[in-house]
């Protein structure tokens, strides 16, 4: 595992009237996910590749693990930073096997060394060892490829993880697939992961923290609910979807309605749990409250009431110029 | 069709036997198409990198290309006299701009996206050159290689005007004394072997572009 820093990073290509990353500092924790979200050209793959040093800075620094990586070899830094990109880029000359263990061959290990990582990897992605191993990656689908590109980065067990949105290519079905399953596969591994897109709803599901970019510039940092609850700008704003009704209740945790327990709470939920998921056990309900419970203890409830009385002045903090925080606001809990 | 038949001239004793003549046909030709390969890789490695230096290269060897064998040779003979190498350096300067447009062209042809996708998992630009672009860039490279190596039996028929036996001389012969069915050997022989050159090299292209096929096969 590995911790992140980008200090003043700047990157200005030759020619370029504005630099493309614009003096960005954020830090990215430990097994966290990060997802750098921004319009196409804000940067976000400049800055990416400027981790495993494909690009270096033009000023300022990353450091993983509080070493700057100006002051690792090259070569030794990309070996030990998993890489995805969209285009998946599996090696069309070698097998699946081999594009999997690429990275472990390129350090001496040979084929027989490899071949029980290789099935764990397989499994670890979904794709059953004995039917994918030894084929060509034209005889598997867009899915299956980037599964195999996923593979290959894990296989040398990278403490960090750069993926350069790698479901962008794919339907909406399996993009919602593969999502599930690195979350699934982030559970086992716990890497530091950094990840691009520009797909909001994919930056809400998958990440811990995201970096919202907007030409070079760092516009706003935070977790999904801090950017709902407090956009740091229009921009922002109309990104998150912070005024989207919906989304508050999708991605709002429960304990954003906590209210005092009473007699009336009638079950329980996890103080982890959506408030989308209470609202509509309420509205099954009809009435009454859900008791909110962490580690067998009620830290209070949450009914109809409370829930529109959340969201009401969630939406209302929303609308207000920003800056401008209300209780709510200040109060919404950080999950991690 | 007499000349091949006649076991007479299969007889492995005499030097100038149908199989010592074959045999010493493909020597030159292998030698010479390897010796080719050797100069023309790095050439073209080279000039795949420094851009500059393609169009003189290129230039020089299509050059080279165009003056004729006998020229070559009469020009070698006060160097060489009339051992092999009078052959073989003609052979071997023959080989080069096609070997060296076809290497290059394969390695042009390779996706820069698989070389980034290389680098970002650390190979050292030895390795990217060997894992990546070599492999990528064979089937190209093979197929120039079928076109030098068919090129190169069919000018090797000269060496016997210097001095060296090979399928040539049945034709030199022949000719010399106005034996047709010697000749018309010496002919089938020569487009025989280029054949059975080619479909060799062909079956290697197949095998060395397995990925890239199944391609073809499963979008066909
Ligand atoms: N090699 C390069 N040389 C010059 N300019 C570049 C280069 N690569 C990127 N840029 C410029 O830098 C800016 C940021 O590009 P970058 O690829 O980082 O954007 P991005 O956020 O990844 O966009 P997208 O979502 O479209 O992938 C763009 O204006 C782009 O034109
Ligand atoms: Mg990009």
């Amino acid at each position: 595992m590995a911790t992140i820093e980008f200090v003043d990073v700047t990157k200005e290509y030759p020619n370029a009237k504005t630099p493309a990353v614009d003096n960005v500092s954020f830090t990215v924790h430990e097994g966290a996910i990060c997802m750098l979200l921004g319009t196409s050209g804000s940067g976000k793959t400049t800055l990416l590749r400027m981790v495993n040093r494909l690009i270096d800075p033009t000023s300022g620094e990353i450091r993983i693990d509080g070493v700057p990586t100006t002051q690792q070899d090259p070569i030794a830094l990309r070996r030990s930073i998993g890489y995805v990109i969209q285009q998946v880029g599996l090696f069309p000359h070698l097998s699946i096997e081999d594009n999997v263990r690429v990275v472990p061959s390129i350090l001496g290990k040979s084929a027989a060394e490899t071949r029980d990582r290789v099935d764990e990897l397989l499994h670890l992605v979904g794709l059953e060892p004995a039917e994918y191993r030894k084929r060509y990656p034209r005889q598997l689908s867009g899915g299956q490829q980037q599964r195999v590109g996923l593979a290959r980065a894990l296989a040398a067990d990278p403490a960090v993880l750069l993926m350069d949105e790698p479901f962008g290519a794919l339907d909406a079905i399996t993009r919602a697939r593969l999502q599930d399953e690195l979350l699934n596969v982030q559970r086992g591994v716990r890497k530091t992961i950094l990840f691009v897109t520009h797909d909001v709803e994919e930056a809400f599901k998958l990440g811990d923290q995201i970096v919202v970019m907007s030409e070079g510039k760092l516009v706003q940092e935070g977790s999904p609910i801090e950017l709902l609850a407090q956009p740091a700008s229009d921009f922002v704003r109309q990104l998150v979807g912070a005024d989207n009704i919906l989304r508050q209740f999708e991605y709002q945790p429960v304990t954003a309605a906590l209210e005092p327990a009473t007699d009336a709470a009638q079950e329980r939920i996890a103080a982890d749990e959506r408030l989308l998921p209470a609202l509509l056990r309420l509205i099954q309900m009809r009435n009454g409250a859900l008791a909110v419970v962490r580690d067998g203890e009620t830290l209070g409830q949450v009914s109809l009431a409370s829930v529109f009385a959340s969201v009401q002045s969630i939406h209302r903090n929303a609308s207000a110029a920003s800056g401008e925080h209300n209780r709510s606001a200040d109060s919404a809990p950080v999950i991690r | 069709m007499s000349y091949i038949l006649d076991g007479y001239n299969w007889d492995l004793t005499d030097p100038g036997s149908i199989p010592n003549l074959l045999i010493a046909h493909i020597s030159i030709t292998f030698v010479s198409v390897l010796i080719g390969l050797a100069i023309a890789f790095p050439l073209a490695f080279l000039v795949a990198r420094f851009k500059h230096l393609y169009l003189p290269t290129v230039t020089t060897a299509g050059i080279l290309y165009t003056i004729p064998s006998l020229a070559l040779f009469a020009l070698l003979i006060p160097f060489t006299a009339f051992s092999q190498a009078t052959v073989l350096i003609p052979l071997v300067i023959y080989t080069q701009v096609v070997l060296i447009r076809n290497i290059v062209a394969g390695i042009r042809a390779v996706d820069p996206q698989l070389v980034e996708v290389g680098r970002a998992m650390g190979m050292n630009s030895w390795q990217l050159q060997w894992r990546v672009v070599l492999p990528l860039a064979m089937p190209v490279i093979i197929a120039g290689i079928r076109v030098v190596t068919v090129t190169t039996i069919g000018i090797a028929t000269l060496a016997p005007w210097v001095g060296t036996e090979d399928l040539g001389t049945l034709m030199y012969q022949g000719f010399n004394f106005a034996r047709s069915d010697m000749e018309a050997a010496g002919t089938i022989l020569v487009i025989a072997l280029a054949v059975a050159a080619d479909l060799l090299l062909l079956g290697v292209q197949a095998a060395l572009s397995r990925g890239q096929r199944v391609n073809a096969l499963s979008e066909a």
